[in-house]
């Protein structure tokens, strides 16, 4: 039967990788383009690149280095996908069906929507129906008010909406969303571990696989994740952190009795 | 040289990547031409049967792949919608003629009771357990796992034809191999290290052959 | 795109290392460090003994620390040896260019905590090349020290079966806050070939890699055979033995000046004798004459700032000086050419000083440098700008064009 995935996700902030946290620091840890093979060459089952860039400005910083940094975002996509053989996501910025089209044409395998999808549901089921439910993530950046209760907030962690996260995802899933990225921004970078009752709620209110992720701090996180309904774990900072970090997920995952690809 | 065959259907890019990474000379063909000058041919292809058997045509490509692949001809290798197209018929959105090259049937997933909530597309990493050990499984032990998308799925009538077989509610076929045409359900070039391996060893048969 | 500062310390948005800031003008660096305070260490230090005892066991070692001699060194022996009751292996690449005084507190340490040491020293033909070669190929001569410090003590981890390898502080946390002290990041091959090689791995420094670089007229005749020390260990054997190099860093509160004094009072280590002539500290890179002197003055021609910026930074935070002070030291040390270190160099590597400003020159950084009458101009910390010194680049050196600003 299918396996549970595990997932890293690269964040990308003005050209480059970044680390975040509560989706408010964000530290730069390197240029993405220098180790994409590596990255590639993760025994991983996925990559969901995300460009968290508010602004238009690539500063390439330092030019002594062997690799020169790139001077757009479809740059790296293309560079990414060059060695890239694994389904590969890319989110962030994607405003029309245009743009999603050339980002399918640059190799990408699948479209993380959030901010569009919220200002104009209609948009999911337009790219659904371009591109097939399969190739549409709707990313959804969750936060917990002060009563306690999750919401949904958008434009980077700055706007909050108001709505209930498992209610999202439910509108989401039937204007044709194929999967579910859920993100907490008060676990962001927190090494935490995930906000379990959040990626319970979600998980329960959908059909469609949910990808938890946020907050994992030790690989012994991953498998919590997936008892709590996700259908796959990812996480972002932590393979920054620690070398060989697909085997050391995988191998946690494996002896927490998950079914994953070894 | 390899030629993918670009017919309107899906993205090919990975696929010349993944070729291109095993050190397989690759481009892209469109017409018959490019189909009789091949050493070896991929189709691949996502979408809907009856459209891509359409475009094909419209191409003059039924009568080209029919010509070079039928009676131990050129190799091709069909990946996702591609090996379904491998069959005699397709039954998505109505009965559609399909090339013709593997005798057999393509079909919708059919769940016993117990799975019928299982989802389609049957999308994801899953096992695939080998009935053959040469040829495009060679060296991957008893069982790997590659990564599907699909709703449909080919029922070959000789069993012999059969290289690999997954579970999903279902055992279905997942990969085809009979003498010069093969076929693979999931996508060896998003199937990581196992999937470059799948596709090294189908150019090492087309070097013996 | 103008160069900013750190409203706290005094560290240019052009760093090195690379830097974000906050809303208030503050750097990731500042912020890092300001963690420290938020941290109960207590608890760290009992996470780090359970970690640390998971890996005693019946191998000859139960961890190799990496050591220079320098007080840092001391100070992760010291912590290993006295507090936790380890036996380490010590472990140096030695790059030839200690003082005489890092040299005898390299050599003490074997006595002083009776301990196994392993030295290594590369041919001095094999480092002369080296040292041309970083700089020619990226105006860095001290590269094989960063590779042979990166690169050797896995090596020695992998050979002698010992997973744990301890470092001290984390740099990059350190210089730039790349990560959280929240964040127990670990050594990385990634982290190695990115940050501390920039890209760059011994196998571009041999004539085929000079030759797939497009660099062919700088070949030295280095082979594989002679850079066998900067071989990183592969993914299979790291993955074999287990190795895994942590930062005491991420488990105490660091602090350079602490080390210093734990390491003169308690094992007789010796800072330098001679002011260094491009900062105020004496207790620093003693391993390394050039870290201090020539390779230090060209990370002022590449970025605009120097070792006196580097160390003011770090005491800013630490407490014991004052932005104001900091500045002072930045207008006396980044800028200064270093006379002893550079002809020292220079003699080592048989070069001429015309040669060396004239490549030198082909690494200045263009968003902080300008040309203004063919001297070097770049802003200052203290407001406005200064030249600082001529143009080596030819008359009709096109590479003049990426320096020009409009009025």
């Amino acid at each position: 039967m299918l396996k549970h995935r595990l997932i890293p996700v690269l964040l990308l902030q003005n050209g480059q990788l970044v680390r975040s946290e509560r989706f408010s620091i964000h530290q730069v840890i390197g240029n993405p383009i220098h180790e994409v093979e590596r990255f590639n060459q993760w025994n991983v089952d996925e990559l969901i690149y995300l460009d968290i860039t508010r602004d238009g400005d690539y500063d390439l910083r330092r030019d002594d280095k062997k690799l020169r940094g790139l001077g757009t975002p479809m740059e790296i996509l293309e560079a990414v996908s060059r060695t890239c053989f694994m389904p590969l996501t890319w989110g962030g910025r994607i405003r029309d069906i245009e743009q999603a089209r050339e980002i399918f044409s640059r190799g990408a395998d699948k479209i993380a929507l959030n901010t569009r999808a919220l200002r104009r549901p209609e948009f999911i089921t337009e790219a659904a129906r371009q591109f097939g439910s399969q190739a549409v993530i709707v990313s959804i950046d969750a936060r917990r008010r002060e009563d306690g209760r999750s919401e949904v907030v958008t434009e980077g962690g700055t706007a909050p909406t108001g709505l209930d996260p498992a209610d999202w995802a439910r509108q989401a899933e039937e204007r044709g969303a194929g999967e579910i990225l859920l993100q907490s921004i008060d676990r962001d970078g927190t090494a935490r571990g995930y906000d379990l009752d959040l990626v319970a709620a979600v998980a329960g209110a959908v059909r469609i696989p949910v990808i938890a992720c946020s907050g994992v701090g030790t690989y012994e996180h991953y498998a919590k994740g997936i008892a709590a309904g996700a259908s796959a774990v990812a996480a972002a900072n932590i393979w920054h952190f620690k070398e060989l970090a697909d085997r050391g997920g995988k191998r946690a995952l494996a002896r927490a009795n998950v079914n994953v690809r070894m | 040289m390899i030629v993918v065959l670009d017919y309107g259907m899906g993205n090919l890019r990975s696929v010349l990547n993944a070729l291109q990474a095993v050190g397989a000379e690759a481009r892209l063909g469109t017409g018959p031409a490019d189909v009789a000058a091949a050493g070896a041919l991929v189709l691949p292809g996502v979408g809907a049967f009856g459209e891509a058997m359409q475009r094909l045509a419209a191409r003059g490509l039924v009568a080209a792949l029919r010509d070079a692949v039928g009676a131990g001809g050129t190799p091709l290798l069909g990946i996702c919608l591609g090996m379904q197209l491998l069959a005699t018929t397709g039954t998505e959105h109505g009965e559609h003629e399909g090339l013709g090259l593997m005798a057999g049937r393509v079909v919708p997933f059919d769940f016993p009771p117990e799975h019928r909530a299982l989802r389609v597309p049957h999308v994801g990493w899953n096992d695939v357990r080998f009935r053959k050990t040469d040829g495009l499984h060679a060296g991957m032990g008893e069982a790997q796992a590659f990564y599907f998308t699909h709703s449909y799925h080919l029922r070959p009538d000789d069993p012999a034809d059969v290289a690999g077989v997954c579970d999903y509610g279902i055992d279905f076929v997942a990969s085809v191999e009979r003498g010069n045409v093969s076929g693979a359900q999931f996508h060896p070039e998003k199937s990581h290290q196992m999937g470059l391996r799948l596709i090294r060893n189908w150019l090492e048969g087309v070097a013996r052959a | 795109m103008a160069v900013t500062y750190c409203t706290r310390c005094v560290y240019p948005s052009s760093s090195a290392a690379p830097l974000t800031f906050d809303e208030d003008g503050v750097c990731s660096g500042c912020r890092t460090a300001r963690q420290v305070e938020g941290i109960d260490w207590e608890e760290r230090w009992h996470a780090f003994e359970e970690l640390i005892d998971s890996y005693r066991g019946d191998g000859a070692y139960d961890v190799v620390i990496p050591v220079s001699g320098g007080k840092d060194s001391y100070y992760q022996t010291h912590v290993a040896v006295k507090r936790l009751g380890l036996k380490p292996l010590l472990v140096t690449y030695h790059g030839n260019n200690y003082l005489p005084e890092g040299e005898r507190n390299l050599q003490r340490m074997r006595d002083v905590f009776d301990v196994d040491h392993l030295i290594f020293r590369p041919s001095r033909d094999v480092l002369v090349k080296m040292n041309l070669l970083g700089f020619r190929v990226q105006g860095d001569m001290n590269w094989h020290n960063h590779c042979g410090i990166m690169t050797w003590p896995i090596q020695m981890a992998v050979r002698h079966r010992v997973p744990l390898i301890l470092w001290g502080e984390h740099g990059w946390v350190d210089l730039g806050g790349m990560f959280s002290l929240n964040d127990f990041a670990e050594f990385t091959a990634k982290k190695r070939l990115e940050h501390d090689l920039r890209g760059y791995d011994w196998h571009d420094f041999t004539d085929e890699g000079l030759e797939r670089m497009g660099r062919p007229e700088l070949k030295m005749g280095l082979t594989a055979k002679d850079l066998q020390w900067a071989q990183y260990p592969g993914d299979e054997d790291i993955d074999e033995v287990g190795v895994r190099g942590i930062y005491l860093g991420f488990y105490e509160a660091w602090d350079g000046n602490r080390n210093a004094r734990i390491a003169q009072e308690e094992y007789g280590w010796e800072p330098a004798e001679q002011p260094f002539e491009r900062t105020y500290r004496r207790f620093s890179n003693l391993d390394d004459m050039h870290e201090n002197g020539i390779h230090d003055y060209l990370k002022f021609i590449k970025f605009g700032y120097g070792r006196g910026s580097d160390h003011a930074c770090k005491d800013i935070r630490l407490g014991v000086m004052t932005r104001e002070e900091g500045i002072a030291m930045v207008r006396r040390y980044d800028h200064v050419k270093p006379r002893r270190d550079l002809e020292r160099w220079l003699d080592y590597v048989g070069m001429s000083e015309a040669e060396f400003d004239a490549i030198a020159d082909t690494f200045r950084d263009p968003r902080v440098w300008w040309i203004e009458d063919d001297q070097w101009v770049k802003q200052d910390i203290w407001g406005g700008c200064s030249a600082y010194g001529p143009v080596h680049l030819a008359e009709d050196d096109p590479r003049r064009a990426k320096y020009t600003r409009g009025a």
